[in-house]
C-alpha cells in the first residue's frame, strides 16, 4: 500500500501527535481555568464555531494517528494478508464513522 | 554452581527441554564460557558455538538468565542461580544452543555491506579526514553476534522482512562512509514499511550489545537522513 | 531419519525472556494506545448524550463521580498519560534528545511513573 509507505506513515504519526499534544494542552487549560461547567456553557462551546471546529479537527487527527498506530500492531501480530486487510478496513470504517458522527453531533448544535 | 541448559536434538524426536547441571568451577574459571567448556567434561553431548573466548568473534551469543549476551564476556560472579541458558530467541535451533543464523546473515547481505565506489581507482587508497573516519566509530566494531536482532521484538514478529538492528547498523555504517557513493540507493532501499520502519525504538538492541554499540541510534540517524532528503 | 529443517524449534517463550525498562515502557505504550483507540466511539457517544438535554448532562456528571466510573477513568487516565508521555519521549528521541542508554532508561522509568501517578490521582480524587 504505497499510500501509507514507511516514511509517510511515520511522519504522519508524528505530525498528528504534535497536533494532539497541542490540542490536549489547550483542552486541559480550558477545563482547568473554567471551573465547574454548566450545561449552557457546555452546549455553547460546541455551538460556537472555533471550539467545535478545533475539537473536530483534534478528533480526526486522533483517528488518523490511531489508525496508523493500530496498523503497526496488526503488521506485527497478524501475518496473513486477508485478515490484515479486513481488520485495517474495518477499523478505518469505524473510525471514519465516529468522526462523521461527531461532525453531525456538532453540526446539530451549531444549527440550533 | 547450578545451571539449567536448553537441550534439543533433532535425532531423538523429543521436544526441547531444560537439563540440570551441577558443577564446581575451577578457581581460574571467571566467565560463563569457562563453565560451559568445563561442563563438556561431564557431558560432552552439549553443543554450543565458541571460538575466540575474548568477545571479538561473536560465536557464543546466548540467552543468559533471560537476557542476550556473550558467554565469554559474562562473569560467573554475581550470576543469579540456577543460571538459565537458552539459545538466541526466535532463530531456528539446530541443536542445543546452536541456532541457524541464515536469516540473520541474509539481512546483513541484503544491505550490501561493502564499499560501492565506481569512480577512478586512486593510486594508493581513498583518503578520509580524521573527522570522516570518526563517523564510523560505534558502527564498524559490530561483531555480528546477533544479540541485538534476536532480542528485538519487532524482529521476532517479522524476522524475514524487518532487517533488524544489526543489519541496519551496518547499513548506516556504509551510508555514513565518505568513500561510499551509493548513499542515495542505500537510503532508497531502506525506505520501506518493513525493512526499516518496523523499528519502534524499544531499544532492546542497545541494552544487550556486548560491544556497547547503539543500533537504535544508528536507526534514528537513518530515519533522519530519509526525512532530510524528502524535505 | 532427520526431521525436516522447517520443523526446527525456536526459543520464543516470552515468559522466559527478561525485559529492560524501555521494553516495559514500549509495550505499555502499545497497550495504552489500543485502550485509547477503543474508547473513541464511547467518547463520541458520551458527548452526544451529554448535549441532548440538561438532565442527560447532569446524569452523566453524577455517574462520572461514581466508584465504577472512577475506576474506568483511572484506567483511561493511565492510558492517556502513559501514551502521551511515552509519545513525547519518542518525539524527543527522534530529535536526538535522550537517546543514550542511561538517559533512555531514566526517561522510560519517568514515563512509567507518570502514568501510574495519574491513575492513582484519579482514584484518590474519586474515592475520597
Amino acid at each position: 500500500m504505497r499510500l501509507f509507505s514507511g516514511q509517510r506513515a511515520w511522519v504522519l504519526q508524528r505530525v498528528t501527535a504534535l497536533i494532539l499534544i497541542a490540542g490536549l494542552i489547550w483542552g486541559s487549560a480550558l477545563l482547568l481555568f473554567s471551573g465547574p461547567i454548566s450545561y449552557a456553557q457546555w452546549k455553547s462551546f460546541f455551538a460556537g464555531g472555533h471550539g467545535a471546529t478545533l475539537a473536530l479537527l483534534c478528533f480526526a487527527a486522533t483517528c488518523l494517528h490511531g489508525w496508523i498506530g493500530v496498523r503497526d500492531v496488526i503488521l506485527d501480530y497478524v501475518p496473513q494478508r486477508i485478515p490484515r486487510l479486513a481488520l485495517l478496513s474495518l477499523i478505518a470504517v469505524l473510525l471514519l464513522a465516529s468522526t462523521i458522527r461527531l461532525g453531525l453531533v456538532i453540526a446539530a448544535q451549531v444549527s440550533r | 554452581m547450578h545451571l539449567q541448559i536448553y537441550r534439543y536434538s533433532p535425532d531423538d524426536g523429543q521436544p526441547p527441554r531444560m537439563q540440570d547441571y551441577r558443577i564446581t568451577p575451577d578457581p581460574a574459571d571467571r566467565k560463563l564460557l569457562d563453565v560451559l567448556i568445563r561442563i563438556k567434561t561431564i557431558d560432552d553431548s552439549l553443543s554450543f558455538r565458541r571460538s575466540c573466548r575474548e568477545g571479538v568473534c561473536g560465536s557464543d551469543a546466548l540467552n543468559i538468565n533471560g537476557r542476550n549476551g556473550l558467554a565469554c564476556l559474562t562473569p560467573i560472579e554475581g550470576l543469579r542461580e540456577p543460571v538459565l541458558i537458552r539459545p538466541l530467541p526466535g532463530l531456528p535451533v539446530i541443536r542445543d544452543l546452536v541456532v541457524d543464523m541464515t536469516q540473520f546473515f541474509a539481512h546483513y547481505h541484503e544491505i550490501k555491506p561493502y564499499l560501492i565506489n565506481d569512480t577512478a581507482l586512486p593510486e594508493r587508497e581513498r583518503l578520509q579526514t580524521p573527522e570522516q573516519r570518526e563517523r564510523l566509530d560505534g558502527l564498524y566494531e559490530c561483531i555480528l553476534c546477533a544479540c541485538c536482532s534476536t532480542f528485538c521484538p519487532s524482529f521476532w514478529w517479522n524476522p524475514s522482512k524487518f532487517i533488524g538492528p544489526a543489519g541496519l547498523l551496518q547499513a548506516y555504517r556504509f551510508i555514513v562512509d565518505s568513500r561510499d557513493t551509493a548513499t542515495a540507493e542505500r537510503l532508497d532501499y531502506l525506505d520501506d514499511v518493513y525493512k526499516l520502519y518496523r523499528c519502534r525504538t524499544i531499544m532492546n538492541c542497545t541494552e544487550v550489545c556486548p560491544k556497547g554499540l547503539s543500533p537504535s541510534h544508528a536507526i534514528e540517524q537513518i530515519r533522519r537522513a530519509l526525512l532530510d532528503r524528502s524535505m | 531419519m532427520r526431521p525436516p529443517v522447517a520443523s526446527r524449534p525456536r526459543f520464543l517463550n516470552l515468559f522466559r525472556i527478561s525485559y529492560p525498562i524501555g521494553a516495559i515502557a514500549s509495550i505499555a505504550h502499545r497497550i495504552s494506545g489500543l485502550l485509547l483507540l477503543v474508547s473513541l466511539p464511547a467518547l463520541v457517544n458520551g458527548l452526544d448524550y451529554s448535549l441532548q438535554s440538561e438532565s442527560n448532562f447532569l446524569t452523566l456528571r453524577t455517574w462520572l463521580a461514581s466508584p465504577w466510573a472512577t475506576t474506568i477513568l483511572a484506567f483511561a487516565a493511565w492510558g492517556l498519560v502513559h501514551h502521551l508521555s511515552a509519545g513525547m519521549r519518542h518525539l524527543l528521541m527522534d530529535a536526538g534528545i535522550g537517546t543514550a542508554l542511561l538517559q533512555a532508561r531514566r526517561s522510560a522509568r519517568a514515563v512509567i511513573l507518570l502514568g501510574l501517578l495519574a491513575a492513582v490521582a484519579i482514584l484518590l480524587k474519586g474515592l475520597l
